[in-house]
C-alpha cells in the first residue's frame, strides 16, 4: 500500500467534456497512473447515446483506504478537468465548492441549439470569469490549439492530463503516464503522446 | 493480479474464469462490452445474434447440450427475448443458463426506464445482482453454480452505472468446466406440451420453495449490524451509494433480489429501530417486506424514476435539500447528442425534413434527428417499429399522404424483416427506407449478419438487403448515397409518388467506422468569408463544426455581401469531415477544402 497521504481521501476528480473528445479515454489513462502507484480507484461513467456529442463526465475517486461509490456526491468535486469551456461551468453547477480547482481547455464545441441560432454560447471572457468565480484557482489552456501544432487534435486529452498531473495534489507524473500508457499503446505514437504530456506540464507554469 | 475493470469487463472475465465457453448477445447500451470482452479470452466460443430472443434460444441450446451458456442483453432486449424466457424457466437446462439484463436507470441510453427486476418475479427465475466489479466477477459464477444446482436459468441484474463504472479486481486462474456435451433425450422436460407444462409448472414452483430457503443463508445476503437505530436494506449500486453518506448505519445489502430471503429480513428488522428500503425504479423489496407485515420508508422518502446518487439518498433519509442547484446551469445552451460530423444520416434526414413527410423512425443513431434543425423524424417506440408503425398509418391515412419509416441495417436485421414481409403482403403504400451505414454504430461498431463478418472479424455470408426484400415480395427497391443530396431527393421523391409498397437503401459507412477501418479520409473544409452571404443554408444540417459569427462579434472586417447580411458562417475544420454535404447546399461557392497549409 501507498505511504502517500493523499490531500483528502477520497479524492474526487471530475473530467468532463463532449462525447467522442476522449473523455473515456483520458479517465483511462489517469486512473490507471494512480492504480499502479497502488491507490483505490473507482470510475464512474456512463456511456452510449451522449458519446454522440453530448455532454459526457467521468467521475474518479482516488483513496489509499477502500473502493467508494462510482459518483461523486454533489458539491464535492476536488478537481475538475474539462476539454470544452462551457462544459466546466455545468460540472461547477452541480459538483464545485469553494476549494475545487479547474483546468479548462479552451476550445469550444458549439451544441446544436447554438448552431441552429437558437440558443448562443457564452464569450470566452465569460467563460473564465464565471469559473474564476466558482472555484478556487482556475488554470486556462489552449489544448486543442497545441494538440493541433503537434498534428492531432485528440492529442488534447493528454496535454490536458498532464496539466492534471502538475496540479500537485496527487503523486503521479511522466514516469506513470508513460508506464499506463506502455500497456496499451505501440510504441511508436509513445513520442507524441509523451511530447503531450510534457507540453500539459509546460503550460501549467505559465 | 489486481487490475481495474468496469462492470461488463468484470463478468466477461468471471464467466472466462468459471469455465463457461459459450455466449451469444445483441449489442446493447449498457451491456455490449461484455462480450466484447468475453471473446477475446483463449477457448470461449461467443456470438453476435440478430436479436435478443435468438441469443436466448441459441444459448438454451447451447446449455442444453452441456456447455455452461451466457446469453447478454439490455433491459430492452428481455422484452424480445421474453418468449423463450418464461418458458425456459420450466425446462431448465443441464449446463447453467445464466441471462445478463443490463438496466438502464434514468435512461441514459434507452427508450424506457423498465425494471426487469419484475421479470425475474414474473418468469420465476432467481436474480442476483452486484454492486461493483469485484462482486460482478464473483456473482457471475454463483449465478452458474445456482443454475446447475437448482435446474434453473438465472439472471444477473446490471444497471448502467455498475455496467460502465470500473474498480479494482483480483485476476484468478480460469477452471475448466467438466459438463458433459451429448444429445439429451427428455421429453417430459423438454417438450413443453400443455400435459408436460403443467408437470413442469408444479416443479418450478418447488423451484422457488427450494431457492427461498437458499437465500436465508446465501451469504452474498449479508447484514452489517452497526449504529441500530437506522436499519437500510439495499442491493446493488444503491448500496453504494448509501454507505458514502451514512457508513455507520446498519445494512442488510441483499446479493440476491429475486427470491428475497423473509427470515433475514425479519431477523434484521427486530434488530434496527427503523428501516428504510433502498432501490432505483420499482419498490419491489419494499412492496414484499410491506406485505410480511413490517414497517418500511421506502418510495414516500426516495424517487421512483431515475438513477440515484449519495446526494438522493442523504435527502432522502435527513430531508436535507440536494444543495447547489444552481440556476447557472440553466442559463448554459443544453448540449444534447448529435449526429456526427461526417455522418451518413445527415443528408437523409435533412432531405426528409425538408419533404415535410411524416417519419416513423426507430432505435439508433439517426434518432437524433427529430432534434431541430433537421427534425426529420417523428416516432420513436422500439426496434422494427418503424416499419410496423408506418404500415398501420398507411392504412388509415390512406390518400392523406404516403408514410415514411426509417430503421437502421442492425435494427432492420433484429426487428424490421417481419414487419416488411407484412408491408409486401398485406398491400402497403408506405416507404421503408434502411440506413445502411455498415454497422451497428450506436453501441460502438459491432458486426451484424449484413456486414460480412463475424463477432470475431472473420469473413462470412453477408445478408443482401436487396435480394432479401425482392423475396418478400417488395418490387420497388433503389440505393442511394445519402452524401448526394440531390440524388437522394429525387429518389425519395419519387418512391413517394409510386404506388405499393418501397424500399430504398440508403447506402454509405458511419463515419466512426470510416475512422476505425482507416479508409482514405476527405479533406475537411472550410468557410471563404469573402464569399459567404451569410444565407444561413449550412445552419440548417446542425453540424457540429458549423458556426455562426455574427459581424458585430469579429475582430476582423469582413465585407456585407447583402444590405441585411448580419454575419458570416464558420467551419472549424480540426472537427470536419470533409463530407461535403454543407458545401452542396452553399449558393455562393462559399464552401472549400482547406489546402496542405491552412
Amino acid at each position: 500500500m501507498t505511504a502517500y497521504r493523499l490531500p483528502k481521501d477520497p479524492y474526487n476528480i471530475i473530467i468532463t467534456g463532449v462525447g467522442g473528445q476522449g473523455n473515456v479515454m483520458a479517465s483511462r489513462v489517469f486512473s490507471n497512473m494512480l492504480v499502479q502507484k497502488g491507490f483505490f480507484v473507482t470510475i464512474g461513467e456512463t456511456f452510449g447515446a451522449s458519446q454522440r456529442g453530448g455532454s459526457v463526465m467521468s467521475h474518479i475517486r482516488v483513496s489509499s483506504k477502500s473502493t467508494w461509490s462510482p459518483q461523486v456526491p454533489k458539491g464535492k468535486a476536488d478537481v475538475v478537468v474539462t476539454l470544452e469551456p462551457i462544459e466546466a461551468i455545468r460540472v461547477l453547477a452541480g459538483y464545485g465548492n469553494p476549494a475545487v480547482k479547474v483546468l479548462t481547455n479552451t476550445r469550444a464545441i458549439y451544441p446544436a441549439g447554438v448552431i441552429a441560432g437558437r440558443l448562443s454560447y457564452p464569450s470566452l471572457d465569460e467563460i473564465k470569469e464565471t469559473l474564476k468565480k466558482l472555484s478556487a484557482r482556475a488554470w486556462f489552456i489552449d489544448a486543442t490549439d497545441e494538440a493541433v501544432k503537434l498534428g492531432n487534435a485528440i492529442l488534447g486529452n493528454i496535454i490536458m492530463i498532464g496539466a492534471l498531473s502538475a496540479v500537485g495534489d496527487l503523486p503521479v507524473g511522466r514516469g506513470d503516464f508513460e508506464a499506463a500508457l506502455s500497456r496499451t499503446l505501440p510504441a511508436e505514437k509513445m513520442a507524441d503522446n509523451l511530447t503531450a504530456f510534457d507540453l500539459g506540464v509546460e503550460l501549467m507554469k505559465q | 493480479m489486481k487490475v481495474l475493470m468496469s462492470g461488463n469487463e468484470a463478468i466477461a472475465r468471471g464467466a472466462y474464469e468459471d469455465g463457461v465457453a459459450f455466449a451469444s448477445a445483441y449489442p446493447g447500451t449498457p451491456s455490449t462490452e461484455i462480450i466484447e470482452a468475453f471473446s477475446k479470452y483463449d477457448g470461449v466460443y461467443s456470438e453476435w445474434a440478430p436479436n435478443e430472443k435468438v441469443a436466448l434460444e441459441v444459448g438454451i441450446g447451447a446449455a442444453l447440450a452441456g456447455a455452461r451458456a451466457l446469453v447478454v442483453m439490455k433491459h430492452v432486449g428481455v422484452n424480445v427475448a421474453a418468449d423463450p424466457l418464461f418458458t425456459v424457466s420450466y425446462t431448465g437446462t443441464e449446463g447453467g443458463l445464466v441471462i445478463i439484463s443490463a438496466d438502464d436507470p434514468s435512461m441514459h441510453s434507452s427508450q424506457n426506464e423498465q425494471d426487469n427486476r419484475n421479470y425475474a418475479r414474473a418468469a420465476k427465475i432467481p436474480m442476483l445482482e452486484p454492486s461493483d466489479s469485484s462482486e460482478a466477477k464473483e456473482y457471475i459464477k454463483i449465478a452458474f453454480r445456482l443454475s446447475e444446482e437448482f435446474d434453473t436459468p438465472v439472471f444477473l441484474r446490471t444497471t448502467t452505472r455498475l455496467a460502465h463504472s470500473k474498480s479494482v479486481v483480483d485476476l484468478e486462474e480460469p477452471k475448466r468446466h467438466v459438463g458433459k456435451r451429448e444429445f439429451r433425450y427428455d421429453p417430459s422436460k423438454y417438450v413443453m406440451v400443455p400435459a408436460k407444462a403443467r408437470e413442469r409448472r408444479i416443479e418450478v414452483e418447488r423451484r422457488m420453495e427450494r431457492l427461498r430457503e437458499f437465500a436465508e443463508t446465501f451469504p452474498q445476503n449479508r447484514m452489517e449490524i452497526r449504529d441500530t437505530r437506522v436499519g437500510i436494506i439495499t442491493a446493488g449500486m444503491p448500496y453504494n451509494y448509501a454507505k458514502d453518506v451514512f457508513p455507520d448505519y446498519s445494512y442488510l445489502k441483499l446479493g440476491m433480489v429475486h427470491p428475497l430471503p423473509s427470515g433475514l429480513i425479519r431477523e434484521f428488522a427486530s434488530q434496527v429501530k427503523k428501516i428504510y428500503v433502498v432501490e432505483e425504479l420499482d419498490p419491489i423489496i419494499e412492496e414484499q417486506i410491506r406485505a410480511m407485515g413490517i414497517e418500511v420508508i421506502g418510495k414516500e422518502a426516495f424517487p421512483y424514476t431515475g438513477e440515484f446518487d449519495p446526494g438522493i439518498i442523504e435527502a432522502g433519509i435527513t430531508g436535507a435539500k440536494t444543495e447547489r442547484e444552481v440556476l447557472l446551469d440553466r442559463l448554459l445552451p443544453q448540449r444534447p447528442p448529435n449526429l456526427c460530423p461526417g455522418c451518413p444520416h445527415r443528408g437523409l434526414f435533412y432531405v426528409l425534413g425538408k419533404l415535410k413527410v411524416f417519419v416513423t423512425g426507430d432505435i439508433g443513431c439517426y434518432t437524433l434527428s427529430f432534434m431541430k434543425p433537421l427534425e426529420g423524424l417523428h416516432s420513436c417506440v422500439c426496434m422494427g417499429a418503424s416499419v410496423g408503425m408506418a404500415h398501420g398509418m398507411d392504412k388509415v391515412l390512406g390518400e392523406q399522404g404516403k408514410v415514411v419509416g426509417v430503421l437502421g441495417d442492425s435494427t432492420f436485421i433484429h426487428s424490421g424483416i417481419t414487419p416488411l414481409l407484412n408491408m409486401a403482403y398485406n398491400k402497403s403504400n408506405a416507404v421503408i427506407v434502411i440506413c445502411d451505414n455498415r454497422t451497428t454504430a450506436m453501441t460502438g461498431m459491432q458486426e451484424h449478419p449484413a456486414t460480412g463478418f463475424t463477432l470475431q472479424g472473420e469473413a462470412t455470408k453477408a445478408l443482401d438487403f436487396v435480394k432479401l426484400a425482392q423475396a418478400l415480395g417488395i418490387e420497388n427497391i433503389q440505393v442511394i448515397d445519402p452524401f448526394d443530396i440531390k440524388d437522394t431527393r429525387r429518389v425519395i421523391k419519387e418512391e413517394l409518388s409510386r404506388k405499393g409498397p418501397s424500399l430504398v437503401i440508403s447506402r454509405a459507412p458511419c463515419a466512426l467506422l470510416a475512422v476505425k477501418q482507416k479508409m482514405d479520409r476527405r479533406a475537411p473544409l472550410r468557410v471563404d468569408p469573402d464569399k459567404c452571404i451569410g444565407c444561413k443554408a449550412c445552419l440548417g444540417l446542425g453540424c457540429p463544426p458549423i458556426s455562426w459569427q455574427r459581424f458585430e462579434d469579429m475582430d476582423t472586417q469582413t465585407e456585407k455581401k447583402t444590405k441585411k447580411q448580419e454575419g458570416i458562417a464558420r467551419i472549424d475544420s480540426t472537427i470536419c469531415n470533409g463530407c461535403t454535404l454543407c458545401q452542396q447546399l452553399c449558393g455562393a461557392g462559399a464552401i472549400v477544402e482547406v489546402t496542405g497549409d491552412e
